[in-house]
C-alpha cells in the first residue's frame, strides 16, 4: 500500500481507501472464481470430449456385443449387491461410531478408513491372501462350489472392501447430526432402542445415509484395481474397458466407457430421486 | 405415586452431583438453581439419560436405577421441546399415545386443535412446548419432569403458559419436578421449592418458607433478598420475643430470637441467638417500606425499625421500582416499591426518605454455613 498522503482533505481520504478495499476484494473474488472455474472445465471437458469421440450409433452397436452386455450386467448386479451388503453391514457400525463414547472409537474409525487410503490393487492383494484359491477360506468355499475368486462373489468381495467405507463414514456423519435429545425423548416415551432408531434416527439421518449409499454404489461401479486382482472374470465394465483398450486400442474403449458413464449417471439419478427429502 | 431419591450421586468431570436425598409426593416440586448447579443432572438421572454412581431412585415402589429409559415410565419435557421434526404435531402426540381419545383429550386441554397438522418448524415456541407436553402426557407417565420448558419463550407467552401449567399440574395426580432458574416461575408453580447449589440441595420447603426464611445467604440472594448483611446479636428485647441485632451503626429489632433457617433447613441448626453471636441479617426488599421524612408516625409504624436515608439509585423494573436508600453508617437498604407509592413519594436520586423495616420481616441466619 502506498504511503498515506499527507495534507489531503478529510472528505476524499475515506472514499479513496474504501474504493481500494472494494477493488481488492473484487480481485480476490475473480481469482477464486477463475480457479474454481478452471477446475470445473477440467472435470467436464474430457467427459464432453469422450462423448464426441464415438457416435451414438457406434455406442448402440457395441451394446449388441455379448461381452459388453455381459460386462454391463455383471457391473450392475455386483454393484447393487455390494451396495446392499455395504448398507446392511455399514449402518450398525456407523451408528455405533456416531454414538459410542469409548477411546476405541478412533481406532475403529482408522480401520474403516484404511480401505479408502489403500491403493486398490494392494486391496486386491490383501483380499487374495484371505480368499485366494490356495487359502483355507478360499479353498473350502471353492470346494463347496462357491469360488471366491474369478466369480461374481469375488467381484462383490472386492467392491465391498473398497466401497463400503463410504457408507460407514457418510452415515456416521448423518447419525451424528441427529440430536440425541430426540432419541432420549423417544425412549422416555416408552419406545425401545430399535423402535427409536427406526422411527426417529433413521428417517432424520436418511438423506445423509442415502448420500453415502450413492457414493458407495458409484465407487462399486467404477472399481477396477481390486476387482482385477480378485476376479478378472466375470468382467465388469471397467475391466472390459481395460481389455478393449489393451487388445484393440483406445478407439474401441470409447463406446464402453460412454456406456459406463451413462449407466452410472442414470443409477445416481434414480438413487437421488428416491433420496428426495419430503419434509424439507 | 411417590418419587424417593436417596444418596444419589453422579460425578461428571469436575462437577459432582449429590449426594441428594429427596422425596416428591403428588405435588409440584420446583427445582430452582443457577445454571450449572445440577438441576438438569437431577432430571437426567431420574429419566435415565444418565446413570448415577451411587444411590437409588424409587418411583412408585420400583427401583429405576439400572432400568433403561423406555422402562421407567418417566415423562420428560425437554428444554426446546425436542419434537420430532419429521412428524406433524399430531404424529408427535400420537407417537406415544395409548389411544386416539387421549390424543383428542390432550389436544383439547392444551388448545392444540388448530396446529395438529403442522410440523414443528412452523410452530411458535409456545405451541411447540404445548405439543411437547401433550406428547409426554400421552404416554401416561408415572412422573412428569420439565426442564426449563418456558425459558426460551417471550415474556407474555411465558406468563400465559405458566398460568396454564399451574392449572394443568393441579389436575395431575403424579409427582411433577419442574426445573427452572427463574424464581418467579418456581414460586408460581411449585407447591414446594428445592434450591440447588453446586450439585447439592441447599433448602427444600414451601415457597413462602424458602422466600421468607432462607436457610443460607445463597438461598436469600438467589430468591431475591437483596438486603443481606453481616450482623451481631446485641441483646434480647426486654419482656418479650425477639432480639436486637447490630448491623454497622444501625440497630434493628426483630420479632424472633430464632435463628434457624426453617424446618427443612439444610444446616439443621436452630436455637436462640446468644448476645454477641454473629448472624446474617436478611430483609426482603418487598418488606421494606418508604415514607416521607416528615410523615407523622402512626401506630403501626411505631413498631417498625425506622431509619432515615438518601436515595442513592433507583431502577424502574416495570411492575415495581427498586430503590437503594443509603442510611446511617454507609448501609444501603434496597426497597421494592409499587409505582403509585413511588410517584406519591416523588422519589429521585438524593431524596430524603424514612425507611421502615417491620421486625417480623427480619430473618436471621446463623453463621454456621459451610464455606464455599
Amino acid at each position: 500500500m502506498a504511503t498515506e498522503p499527507t495534507g489531503s482533505t478529510d472528505s476524499t481520504q475515506p472514499t479513496k481507501s474504501t474504493h481500494a478495499r472494494r477493488l481488492g476484494s473484487a480481485d480476490w473474488l475473480s481469482i477464486a472464481l477463475v480457479l474454481g472455474g478452471l477446475l470445473l472445465v477440467y472435470y467436464f471437458a474430457p467427459l464432453l470430449s469422450l462423448f464426441l469421440s464415438a457416435s451414438p450409433s457406434e455406442v448402440l452397436g457395441r451394446l449388441g456385443d455379448p461381452s459388453v452386455r455381459s460386462a454391463a450386467t455383471t457391473s450392475l448386479l455386483s454393484a447393487s449387491i455390494t451396495t446392499v451388503v455395504a448398507t446392511v453391514f455399514g449402518l450398525p457400525l456407523a451408528y455405533w461410531l456416531a454414538r459410542a463414547e469409548t477411546p476405541w472409537k478412533n481406532g475403529v474409525l482408522a480401520v474403516v478408513v484404511l480401505p479408502l487410503v489403500l491403493p486398490p490393487t494392494v486391496g486386491g492383494v490383501v483380499l487374495l491372501t484371505v480368499f485366494g484359491p490356495n487359502t483355507l477360506l478360499g479353498g473350502t468355499a471353492a470346494a463347496a462350489g462357491l469360488p471366491l475368486t474369478r466369480s461374481l462373489a469375488g467381484v462383490v468381495l472386492a467392491q465391498t472392501f473398497v466401497a463400503s467405507p463410504f457408507v460407514v463414514v457418510t452415515a456416521k456423519a448423518a447419525f451424528e447430526s441427529v440430536d440425541r435429545t430426540l432419541e432420549h425423548a423417544s425412549r422416555s416415551l416408552g419406545k425401545s432402542r430399535w423402535a427409536t432408531a427406526r422411527n426417529v434416527t433413521l428417517p432424520l439421518a436418511g438423506p445423509g445415509i442415502l448420500a453415502g449409499v450413492t457414493l458407495a454404489f458409484a465407487r462399486a461401479m467404477g472399481e477396477f484395481g481390486a476387482t482385477m486382482m480378485v476376479a478378472y472374470y466375470p468382467r465388469t465394465m471397467p475391466v472390459e474397458i481395460w481389455v478393449s483398450f489393451q487388445s484393440l486400442g483406445l478407439d474401441s474403449a470409447y463406446p464402453v466407457a460412454i456406456l459406463l458413464v451413462v449407466i452410472s449417471v442414470a443409477a445416481l439419478l434414480v438413487l437421488n430421486t428416491v433420496a428426495s427429502n419430503p419434509w424439507r | 405415586m411417590t418419587l424417593e431419591l436417596s444418596g444419589l450421586t453422579n460425578a461428571y468431570g469436575e462437577f459432582t452431583f449429590g449426594p441428594v436425598d429427596l422425596t416428591v409426593e403428588e405435588e409440584v416440586l420446583a427445582v430452582l438453581g443457577p445454571s450449572g448447579s445440577g438441576k438438569t443432572t437431577l432430571l437426567s438421572l431420574v429419566a435415565g439419560i444418565a446413570e448415577p454412581d451411587a444411590g437409588s431412585i424409587v418411583l412408585d415402589g420400583r427401583e429405576l436405577v439400572g432400568r433403561p429409559l423406555e422402562d421407567r415410565r418417566v415423562g420428560m419435557v425437554f428444554q426446546e421441546g425436542a419434537l420430532f421434526p419429521h412428524m406433524t404435531a399430531r404424529e408427535n402426540v400420537e407417537y406415544a399415545a395409548t389411544s386416539d381419545e387421549r390424543v383428542a383429550e390432550l389436544a383439547a386441554t392444551l388448545e392444540l386443535e388448530g396446529v395438529l397438522d403442522r410440523r414443528p418448524a412452523t410452530l411458535s415456541g409456545g405451541e411447540r412446548q404445548r405439543v411437547a407436553l401433550a406428547r409426554t402426557l400421552a404416554a401416561d407417565p408415572d412422573i412428569l419432569l420439565l426442564d426449563e420448558p418456558l425459558s426460551s419463550l417471550d415474556a407474555p407467552i411465558r406468563k400465559r403458559l405458566r398460568d396454564e401449567l399451574h392449572g394443568l399440574f393441579a389436575s395431575l395426580d403424579i409427582p411433577v419436578l419442574y426445573v427452572t432458574h427463574d424464581q418467579r416461575t418456581a414460586t408460581a408453580l411449585g407447591d414446594r421449592l428445592a434450591i440447588v447449589r453446586d450439585g447439592e440441595l441447599e433448602q427444600v420447603g414451601t415457597p413462602s418458607a424458602v422466600l421468607d426464611r432462607p436457610a443460607s445467604r445463597f438461598v436469600a440472594r438467589f430468591t431475591g433478598t437483596e438486603n443481606v448483611f453481616e450482623g451481631t446479636v446485641a441483646e434480647s428485647v426486654g419482656g418479650g420475643e425477639g432480639v436486637w441485632v447490630q448491623v454497622g451503626d444501625v440497630r434493628f429489632r426483630t420479632s424472633t430470637s430464632d435463628v434457624s433457617g426453617s424446618a427443612a433447613s439444610a444446616s439443621g441448626v436452630s436455637g436462640a441467638a446468644d448476645p454477641g453471636s454473629s448472624v446474617t441479617v436478611c430483609i426482603h426488599p418487598s418488606r421494606v417500606e418508604l415514607e416521607p421524612v416528615d410523615a407523622s408516625v402512626d401506630g403501626g409504624a411505631e413498631q417498625a425499625n425506622t431509619v432515615t436515608g438518601t436515595v442513592a439509585r433507583w431502577l424502574n423494573e416495570g411492575n415495581e421500582y427498586r430503590v437503594d436508600v443509603e442510611v446511617e453508617g454507609g448501609l444501603t437498604l434496597t426497597a421494592s416499591v409499587r409505582p403509585p407509592t413511588f410517584e406519591r413519594l416523588g422519589i429521585d436520586t438524593g431524596s430524603e426518605l424514612r425507611v421502615l423495616v417491620p421486625p417480623e420481616s427480619i430473618h436471621l441466619i446463623p453463621e454456621t454455613e459451610r464455606p464455599r
